[in-house]
């Protein structure tokens, strides 16, 4: 099945007088379980793309299908719902409420829409799979730049959904702890679940199954790597 | 979200700024407490009236002499208030069926070796609880909320009746504290006592009483007093006629102005009182009603009420503003938590929910703030206006809801504003 298909997807940008085109009708095919990198120079239009595949945005023109649902006319609800079932987010800066717990940060989606069961048991496990069990009780600043994005993964993770999506995930961590989220990344993909990641380091993006190279709002090249993760 | 949820996620929220939460509600606060001082002045000038006039019923006008100081001494000011003009009143008085009159004055009491200087009162036999409650006053412990009946008054014997009353016959009752000072525990009942010379036979002893106001059970003396039948008094105790009150009962109680005309006119007659050139009479007498005192005692609770409700309104709407201004603050600072709620499925109604919940939390808090200020400030209240303020019970809940939608009108906006925030704007905003 394919997770993602965008055909035409076209996102302009009123500044002004003028408008900007973030993203020039660009088609996409992704199938479930692919790891996909997307590259591309600043400004290329790599987040206006994660936030129209997210559902945090809907497009200028063009359409996108989730999971063979056409979401691109969604309404803000609507949307808010898909988002919440459907799609998990890792972002460069963590984004854990600085309040909660690992453990409260990680249940969140589990508080909107209805998911049933034990919230405090899927938090849980989800924080297990992530190796931080013991961290269960520090808050967002008792924690390292990594064990913050293990928690955020966690977050991500936690509602089972149908794709992740992650903006420059190892943007703001040193290398080492970098290719820790990656292994994880790569860990998360071989169990089934799709990703789509944004990235500028090539050695990040060669744990991708495909990588896609944008440039002026536009896929302009698109290659596979033989990945033995 | 589930409302507990929702309920959890709203106290985090105004618990991590404990201070500026707390000065935000002081307008609510003051507010609330303004409501209930309000609600306290009308009542406590409801009760005032009912308490200080139960006994004067509904049905009854109230004629007392008109006075002027004279060489040191209240005299009576044109013609004299006479127990003939009460006696005459209901065969001349249409809407006038009985007509009650009392006389008082001072006089030497003795029995045996003992002597006491005493202000006495000449009553009718129905007039006995008329008579007492010019006192304001109540058998010793009585509860509030017990039906008062004239019997209660008495401690020992009995009053005297109708019959002495016409007939001038010499009998008197004492006080409570009069009969223990002249007769020293001895029974008076029976017993000869002289006032003023005149032998007197006593007959009956008051109960035991206390003011009705806490605060005049220091410098009232209800137990000491002679009671004597009017027509005794007027004849043996005063050297020139005495005036009088009289008790006017009216046939109906819709008609008590009619009656207070018809009064006026009848007494104009008697005491020979021309029209003026203005038109109006020059009045030796005023008239009273249970809804004159009722209607100036409720305007004088009006007047402070007005203003504490000016009060109430202004830092009602101060405190919403402060809860508005706050919650704004609020959800500026927290633009970030709103974007990654967003981005994690809230909907604009669960963001509103959280933050509407949060500012009636906060007016909430004031609210209850304000209700124990607001119930430590009756007394204050009470003291400014002559003791007049009694705590409602119905103006806890009423204020308490006051401040729950105070804070709904004024958390409004800020919610909303925070439900249309844009997640991908919000998530970058640093
Ligand atoms: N809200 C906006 N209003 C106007 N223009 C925007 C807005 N968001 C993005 N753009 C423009 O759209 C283009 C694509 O931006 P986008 O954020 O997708 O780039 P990016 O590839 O993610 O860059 P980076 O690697 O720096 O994150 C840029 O030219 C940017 O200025
Ligand atoms: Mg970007």
């Amino acid at each position: 099945m394919k997770i993602i298909q965008t055909e035409n997807l076209t996102r302009t940008y009123a500044v002004g007088s003028s408008t900007v085109n973030a993203l020039r009708g660009v088609s996409l095919a992704v199938e479930m379980g692919e790891f996909v990198a997307l590259m591309g120079p600043s400004g290329s239009g790599k987040s206006t793309m994660m936030h129209l595949l997210g559902c945090l945005d809907t497009p200028s023109a063009g359409s996108y299908w989730l999971e063979e649902r056409d979401v691109s006319k969604l309404s803000k609800d609507e949307r808010a719902e898909v988002r919440n079932n459907r799609i998990g987010f890792i972002f460069q800066t963590f984004n854990l409420l600085p309040r909660l717990n690992a453990l409260e940060n990680i249940a969140l989606p589990l508080l909107y829409g209805r998911h049933g069961g034990d919230v405090n048991k899927q938090a849980s496990e989800a924080l297990g799979r992530v190796g931080l069990k013991p961290r269960a009780r520090h808050k967002p600043n008792e924690l390292s730049g990594g064990e913050r994005q293990r928690v955020a993964i966690a977050r991500a993770l936690v509602t089972s959904p149908a794709l992740i999506l992650a903006d420059e995930p190892t943007g703001n961590l040193d290398s080492k702890t970098g290719a820790e989220i990656m292994r994880l990344l790569v860990e998360l993909c071989a169990e089934g679940h799709t990703i789509l990641m944004v990235t500028h380091d090539a050695k990040v993006a060669s744990h991708a199954g495909r990588i896609l190279q944008m440039q002026d709002g536009e896929i302009v090249e698109e290659r596979s790597t033989d990945v033995t993760a | 979200m589930s409302p507990l949820n929702t309920l959890l996620t709203a106290l985090r929220g105004i618990s991590s700024n404990a201070l500026r939460t707390t000065l935000t509600t002081l307008g609510i606060v003051i507010g609330v407490a303004s409501v209930i001082a309000t609600l306290a002045l009308g009542n406590g000038a409801r009760a005032a009236v009912n308490a200080n006039f139960r006994f004067l019923g509904s049905d009854q006008v109230q004629i007392d002499q008109d006075l002027e100081l004279k060489n040191g001494q209240m005299q009576a000011q044109g013609k004299t208030l006479t127990y003939e003009d009460g006696l005459n009143m209901p065969s001349a008085v249409p809407l006038v069926d009985r007509a009650e009159m009392t006389v008082s004055g001072s006089a030497k009491l003795r029995y045996g070796r003992q002597t006491d200087d005493i202000n006495f009162q000449g009553t009718d036999a129905g007039a006995l609880l008329t008579v007492i409650s010019q006192g304001q006053v109540q058998p010793v412990g009585w509860p509030s909320n017990k039906p008062l009946t004239p019997k209660d008054f008495i401690g020992q014997g009995r009053f005297f009746t109708d019959a002495e009353v016409l007939a001038g016959d010499s009998v008197c009752v004492l006080g409570y504290q009069t009969a223990l000072d002249l007769f020293e525990g001895d029974n008076p009942i029976g017993q000869t006592v002289w006032v003023n010379r005149k032998p007197c036979q006593v007959i009956g002893v008051l109960a035991e009483l206390e003011a009705l106001n806490v605060e005049d059970r220091i410098n009232t003396r209800p137990n000491d007093g002679l009671f004597l039948p009017v027509s005794f008094a007027i004849q043996n105790l005063f050297d020139t006629e005495p005036w009088v009150t009289i008790i006017a009962h009216v046939t109906d109680e819709s008609k008590m102005e009619e009656a207070k005309a018809e009064i006026a006119t009848y007494l104009r007659q008697r005491h020979g009182i021309p029209k003026g050139p203005d038109g109006k009479y020059a009045d030796d007498f005023h008239m009273t009603t249970k809804q004159d005192v009722l209607g100036a005692q409720q305007q004088s609770a009006a007047t402070f009420s007005l203003l504490l409700t000016a009060l109430a309104i202004v830092s009602l709407v101060v405190g919403g503003i402060g809860i508005m201004n706050v919650m704004l603050v609020s959800v500026s600072e927290r633009t970030r938590e709103i974007g990654v709620r967003m981005a994690v499925g809230a909907r604009g109604r669960d963001v509103v929910a959280q933050f509407l919940l949060e500012a009636v939390l906060l007016s909430a808090g004031g609210g209850l703030l304000g209700i124990a200020v607001g119930i430590l400030t009756v007394p204050i209240a009470a003291s400014l206006n002559q003791g007049v303020a009694l705590l409602d019970p119905n103006s806890v809940p009423l204020a308490f809801g006051v401040s729950l939608v105070t804070g709904l009108v004024f958390g409004l906006y800020p919610a909303l504003r925070a439900s249309q925030l844009d997640p991908i704007e919000a998530l970058r905003y640093e």
